[in-house]
C-alpha cells in the first residue's frame, strides 16, 4: 500500500510520470491518458469530499460531468479543463463549498479550470439558445456522482435539443467554420499554422463530428465510419493525421510552457529535432517535418470540406433527389457539384478522370466529394500511355488556362493525386516547405498560385493596377507557354539544394518531350523556367544603370517575347511567394529593368545572340594572345570594357590597347602611331586618365598640327582609362612625319596642363585658311538629339559641311554644355561631316529635360555658323529632335 | 550620441551592411524607400503609353553610434556605397538627445 497522498499531489506525480513517457516518445496516447489522470482526480476528491455526503444525494441527486475538450478525452499539457456540475434540481447552497474543494485546489497548481453548476432544465434551456453551449454539451462525459442524471441529460439533448434545432445548429456551425477559417486561414498554406483553429486543424475535425451527431446522430467517431461517411481508408488516415496534429500540439504546450496553438517560428526547429526529423535530401529537418504536418492538416481539411458539402447539401429538403444534367459523356452535374454518372463509365474511358477537371474548370463548379474520392481510388489507370496521350494534355493545357475561380482546380488535381500521377516530377515539391519568412507557401501551393495570379494579370483590364502586365500578356503569341512554365518554375525545388532553377530546366526538357511538344515550345518553356529568377536578381541585386549590366541581361533573354514572359512570369512568382517578396518598390525595379532590357533587345545590336558570340569569341582570342596579364586581371579589364567597344573594336586592336594600358603608368597620355600599308592614313591611337574635355583637346592639337581627321572613334572603360582612335591624313611631308608627331605630343602636353589656349590658336589659323577657302553649295545643317534609342546616353547627331577645326569647335562646345563624351563616330565623306557623340552630364545622366536640349542645339548652330563664317547661312540651319 | 542616415542605391546595401558588422556596428534599421535628388525620375514610353517612374528606390539605413564613431562609420558607408556615379546617395548625421532601450529601461549609451 502506497501511502495516501493529497489528491493534487497525486496528480502532479502521475502527470509528470505522463509527460516523461511522452517526452520520450513512449506514450501515444498522452490526451487520453492524460484525461484519465485527472478523471482520477476528480474521482478521487469526489469521494473524500467533506461537502459531498452533506448535499443529500438522494434528494437532488447530482453529477460531475466533463465538457468539451475534457470531455473527448483531448487533453493537451496546458488545455482548458470544462466540468458541470449537474443537478437534478435547483442548485443548492453547499455546490459552492463543493466548487471551493474540488476545484480550488487545481487552480493551485496552475490548471485553467472553468467550471459550470446548472441543473438539467438549465442546461436544456442553454443548448437550445446558445449553440455554444449546445456544442460543449454533446461532447460531455460523466465522471463520477448520479450516473442516470448524465443520461438523462444525454438522452434529452440528442432527443430534443439535435432533433428539433439540428438544421439551426448545422447551419450555425458551417458558418462558424467559414468565420474561424477567414480569422484564422488556411494551416495548410501558413508557416506559422494554427494546429487548433485554422483551416485543416482540429477544429475541422470537432466541427465533422458536431455535424454528425446533429445529422447523422452518431455517438462516436468511428460511426463516421460505420455509417458510411467515410471509407475504412479515409477514417484510418483521419485518425492518424488527428494523432498527429494532436501530438504536435501537446509539444507546442510543452515548449511553450502554455496553452498555445499557433505554431511559431521560434518552436519549429526544436519541434522537428525532439521528434526525430533529420536533414536529408538537401532538406531541413524542420522542413520535413512542416511537409508532413501540412501533409496531415492539409488532409483534415479535405475531409472536413467534403463532409460540410455533403452535410449541408443533405439538410437542403426536397433537393436530395435532383436529376443529374449530364455536361459530357460520363459526366453530369448535381447540385452545382460534378460527378461521374457511374465508376464503370471511368473503367470504360479513364480519360474522364481529366475531363472532369476540364469541365471543372469550364463551368466554374467543383467535383463532388464522391467523384473526388473516384478519381483518387482510380489513379492507377494513369499509366504512361496516359501520361503522354495528346487528348489528355489538350485537356491539361484548357484547365490551365481556364478563368481563375474562387476555388482552384488545379488544386484539386493536387489534392486527389491526379496532378503526381500525371507528372510524376511533381512528386518531389509536393508539401515541400522552404523554411523561411520569405517563402510563405510550401512549394507545390506557390506553383499554384504563380499559375492563378498569372491568369488574373492577364484579365487585368485597361483600369487595373496591372493594366500593364495584362497588355504585356495580351501581345503574347503563345500565351500557354507562360502558364505552364508558371506551374512548373519551381519544379527544380524538389532534389537538394542550389540552383533548383537549372535543375527545374532539365526536368521540364524531359517532361515536355515526354508529353510530345515541339522543341521550339521546350525551348521556351525551359528558357523560363531556368532564367526565372533572373530579373528579380538583376532588379534587386545589380546596378541597372550600369549598361553592360543591362546587356549582359539582354543576352541572356534575347528576345523580347521572352523578355514579356519572363517579366510576367517574375512578378507573378514574386506575388506568390508572400508579402515579403513583393511591393511596389521591388516591383518599380522589375519594371524599370524590363525597359532597359527591352529597349536594349529592340533598338540595339549589342545583344543579339551574334553579338554575344562574337564578343565571347574576341575574348578568347585576347586571352591566349597576352601573355603578360595574369589571368584574373585580364578579366577585370573586360569588365571594364563597354559591351560597345568590346562588338566594334577588332581583337587585335583590343590587344594593343591593353598592352598601351599597361603602360600608361602615371603618363598623362600615350600616343601610338601606325601606318596603314598602301594608303596615307596614319591611325593615332591615345590612351589616357579620362576626363571631360580631353577629347576636344586632341582634336584641337591635331588640326593646330595640319592633321586632317577623317574619322574618329573614342571609348571610355569604366576604370576612366579613355582610348580615342583618329583615322588622319598623313602630313604632306612625310619625311618629317615624326617631327610632326612629337610636336603633337608637345602641344597636346602643353593644352592638357592649360599652358596652350587652343582656341586662340585655331581661331587664328582658321581665319588664315578660309581665306583661300572656294565658296561651294551647302546641304543644310542637320542637329538631331535623340534620347529614344539608347537608355544609358543621348545621341547628338550632327551633319554638316566640313571644315578646318570642325571636330574641335563641335566637342569644346559640348565640353562647355557640361557634357561628357563617352563614345564618338567621326566620318567624313567628300566635305560632309557626320559626327555621332554618345554624351551624358557631368552627373552621369541623360539630357532629357526640352530647354536643355534646345540650349545645346542652340550652341552647335551657333558655332556650325559662325565656323563656316556664312553669315546668312544660319537661317537656312534645319534642327530636328528626334526624341521617339 | 548620433544618428546616421544613408540613403544609397539598392544593390550596395549587402556591401555597406557587411562594412558595418565588420566595424561592430550592432544594429541598424533598413527601410525601402523612394525618392529623387539630382536623379530624377524619368517617363518610358511603352507601346504609345506612357510609364512614369517620378521616384527612385533607394534604401535607407539608420545607425545610432557613440559620436567618437561617427567618421569611421560614416567613411566606411560612403566607401562601400560608392559607385561613382549618379545616384550613389547621402548620408545624413544628426544630434540624438536620447536613446531608450525599452525592454531594460536602459537610456544613452548604454541603450545603443
Amino acid at each position: 500500500m502506497s501511502q495516501p497522498q493529497f489528491p493534487t499531489s497525486l496528480l502532479q506525480k502521475k502527470r509528470q510520470q505522463l509527460l516523461a513517457r511522452f517526452l520520450k516518445g513512449g506514450e501515444p496516447h498522452f490526451l487520453e491518458r492524460h484525461a484519465e489522470v485527472l478523471d482520477d482526480y476528480f474521482r478521487e476528491s469526489f469521494a473524500r469530499s467533506s461537502v459531498g455526503p452533506r448535499m443529500q444525494v438522494e434528494k437532488n441527486p447530482y453529477a460531475i460531468i466533463a465538457l468539451g475538450g475534457y470531455g473527448r478525452k483531448e487533453q493537451c499539457l496546458h488545455s482548458d479543463v470544462d466540468v458541470l456540475l449537474l443537478f437534478k434540481k435547483k442548485i443548492p447552497d453547499e455546490a459552492k463549498d463543493l466548487v471551493q474543494e474540488i476545484f480550488y485546489p487545481l487552480w493551485d497548481i496552475g490548471f485553467d479550470v472553468s467550471y459550470a453548476t446548472r441543473s438539467t432544465k438549465e442546461c436544456l434551456a442553454l443548448a437550445c439558445e446558445d449553440f455554444e453551449v449546445l456544442t460543449s454539451l454533446i461532447d460531455c462525459r460523466f465522471l463520477c456522482g448520479f450516473s442516470p442524471l448524465y443520461s438523462d441529460l444525454m438522452e434529452r439533448l440528442r432527443g430534443k435539443v439535435l432533433h428539433r434545432h439540428g438544421r439551426a445548429y448545422v447551419a450555425w456551425l458551417a458558418e462558424r467554420n467559414r468565420e474561424r477559417h477567414t480569422r484564422y486561414g488556411d494551416s495548410t498554406y501558413l508557416l506559422e499554422p494554427n494546429l487548433k483553429e485554422g483551416l485543416g486543424g482540429l477544429r475541422d475535425y470537432h466541427a465533422m463530428l458536431w455535424m454528425g451527431r446533429a445529422a447523422y446522430r452518431i455517438a462516436e467517431p468511428r460511426d463516421l465510419e460505420f455509417f458510411g461517411h467515410l471509407s475504412h481508408n479515409e477514417f484510418e488516415s483521419l485518425w492518424e493525421a488527428l494523432s498527429f496534429v494532436k501530438m504536435v500540439r501537446n509539444w507546442l504546450h510543452h515548449l511553450s510552457g502554455r496553452k498555445c496553438d499557433q505554431l511559431y517560428f521560434e518552436y519549429q526547429v526544436r519541434l522537428a529535432k525532439n521528434l526525430g526529423y533529420r536533414q536529408e535530401n538537401g532538406q531541413q529537418a524542420v522542413e520535413g517535418f512542416l511537409g508532413v504536418l501540412h501533409g496531415q492538416m492539409e488532409f483534415l481539411k479535405r475531409q472536413h470540406l467534403m463532409f460540410l458539402k455533403r452535410v449541408v447539401n443533405a439538410k437542403k429538403p426536397g433537393r436530395k433527389k435532383a436529376p443529374g444534367r449530364t455536361v459530357a459523356p460520363g459526366i453530369e452535374t448535381v447540385h452545382d457539384a460534378l460527378n461521374f454518372e457511374s465508376p464503370e463509365a471511368i473503367l470504360q474511358n479513364p480519360h474522364l478522370l481529366i475531363k472532369i477537371f476540364e469541365k471543372s474548370a469550364a463551368l466554374g463548379q467543383p467535383l463532388t466529394a464522391g467523384s473526388s474520392r473516384l478519381v483518387r481510388e482510380f489513379l492507377y489507370l494513369v499509366d504512361k500511355e496516359f501520361q503522354s496521350s495528346r487528348r489528355v494534355i489538350k485537356s491539361f493545357q484548357r484547365i490551365l488556362a481556364a478563368p481563375p475561380h474562387t476555388f482552384n482546380v488545379l488544386n484539386e488535381m493536387l489534392n486527389t493525386g491526379m496532378m503526381v500521377a500525371l507528372i510524376p516530377e511533381m512528386k518531389e515539391i509536393v508539401n515541400r516547405i522552404q523554411y523561411d519568412e520569405y517563402h510563405v507557401y510550401p512549394v507545390d501551393k506557390h506553383s499554384l498560385r504563380t499559375v492563378q495570379i498569372l491568369k488574373e494579370l492577364r484579365d487585368a483590364g485597361p483600369d487595373s493596377p496591372d493594366a500593364f502586365y495584362g497588355k504585356l500578356f495580351a501581345e503574347l503569341s503563345n500565351p500557354e507557354l507562360l502558364l505552364w512554365a508558371g506551374l512548373f518554375h519551381d519544379v527544380g525545388k524538389g532534389a537538394d539544394g542550389k540552383d533548383h532553377a537549372r535543375r527545374g530546366a532539365d526536368i521540364v526538357k524531359s517532361v515536355f518531350e515526354r508529353m510530345g511538344f515541339s522543341p521550339q515550345d521546350i525551348e521556351v518553356i525551359s528558357f523560363l523556367v531556368r532564367e526565372h529568377l533572373l530579373l528579380i536578381k538583376t532588379a534587386t541585386r545589380r546596378d541597372i544603370n550600369d549598361e553592360k549590366i543591362v546587356v549582359q541581361c539582354a543576352g541572356k533573354v534575347r528576345d523580347v517575347e521572352h523578355l514579356k514572359m519572363l517579366c510576367l512570369l517574375t512578378v507573378a512568382d514574386s506575388r506568390a511567394t508572400g508579402p515579403k517578396a513583393w511591393n511596389d518598390w521591388i516591383a518599380t525595379l522589375v519594371k524599370e529593368i524590363f525597359f532597359k532590357v527591352y529597349q536594349t533587345l529592340n533598338k540595339e545590336e549589342l545583344a543579339t545572340p551574334a553579338a554575344v558570340d562574337i564578343v565571347e569569341k574576341k575574348k578568347q582570342q585576347v586571352a591566349q594572345s597576352v601573355i603578360s596579364t595574369p589571368r584574373k586581371e585580364l578579366e577585370t579589364l573586360f569588365d571594364h570594357m563597354s559591351p560597345r567597344y568590346l562588338l566594334y573594336t577588332p581583337w587585335k586592336d583590343i590587344l594593343r590597347h591593353i598592352e598601351l594600358h599597361q603602360r600608361l603608368g602615371q603618363e598623362p597620355f600615350l600616343l601610338e602611331t601606325r601606318a596603314n600599308s598602301g594608303t596615307d592614313y596614319r591611325t593615332a591611337t591615345i590612351c589616357a586618365t579620362d576626363f571631360p574635355g580631353l577629347f576636344s583637346k586632341i582634336a584641337g592639337v591635331f588640326t593646330l598640327n595640319n592633321l586632317d581627321i577623317l574619322s574618329a572613334q573614342i571609348y571610355t572603360w569604366r576604370n576612366h582609362i579613355a582610348l580615342d582612335i583618329f583615322e588622319v591624313k598623313a602630313p604632306p611631308d612625310t619625311l618629317l612625319e615624326d617631327e610632326v608627331w612629337e610636336r603633337v605630343k608637345k602641344d597636346l602636353r602643353a593644352a592638357l596642363r592649360g599652358e596652350l589656349d587652343l582656341s586662340a590658336a585655331l581661331d587664328q589659323k582658321v581665319q588664315a585658311y578660309q581665306s583661300v577657302q572656294r565658296k561651294i553649295p551647302r546641304r543644310p545643317d542637320k542637329i538631331i538629339v535623340d534620347n529614344g534609342t539608347s537608355n544609358f546616353f543621348t545621341i547628338i547627331e550632327i551633319y554638316t559641311h566640313d571644315f578646318p577645326g570642325l571636330l574641335y569647335k563641335i566637342t569644346d562646345t559640348l565640353f562647355r554644355c557640361k557634357l561628357d563624351i563617352w563614345i564618338a563616330k567621326i566620318a567624313t565623306k567628300v566635305d560632309q561631316g557626320v559626327d555621332v557623340f554618345y554624351v551624358r552630364d557631368f552627373d552621369g545622366q541623360k539630357v532629357d529635360i526640352p530647354e536643355e536640349v534646345a540650349a545645346i542645339k542652340e550652341a552647335i548652330k551657333h558655332i556650325l555658323a559662325n565656323g563656316a563664317n556664312n553669315k546668312a547661312e544660319s537661317s537656312r540651319l534645319k534642327a530636328e529632335s528626334d526624341t521617339g | 550620441m548620433k544618428k546616421i542616415e544613408a540613403i544609397i542605391k539598392p544593390f550596395k546595401l549587402d556591401d555597406v551592411k557587411e562594412g558595418l558588422t565588420e566595424l561592430g556596428v550592432r544594429g541598424m534599421t533598413v527601410s525601402e524607400v523612394k525618392g529623387f535628388g539630382r536623379q530624377r525620375g524619368h517617363t518610358e514610353i511603352y507601346r504609345g503609353a506612357e510609364y512614369t517612374v517620378d521616384f527612385v528606390p533607394k534604401v535607407k539605413l539608420e545607425v545610432v553610434v557613440d559620436s567618437e564613431f561617427v567618421p569611421e562609420v560614416v567613411r566606411v558607408i560612403e566607401q562601400k556605397a560608392k559607385t561613382g556615379a549618379i545616384g550613389d546617395g547621402k548620408i545624413f548625421v544628426t544630434a540624438l538627445e536620447e536613446v531608450v532601450r525599452i525592454r531594460t529601461g536602459e537610456r544613452g549609451k548604454e541603450a545603443i
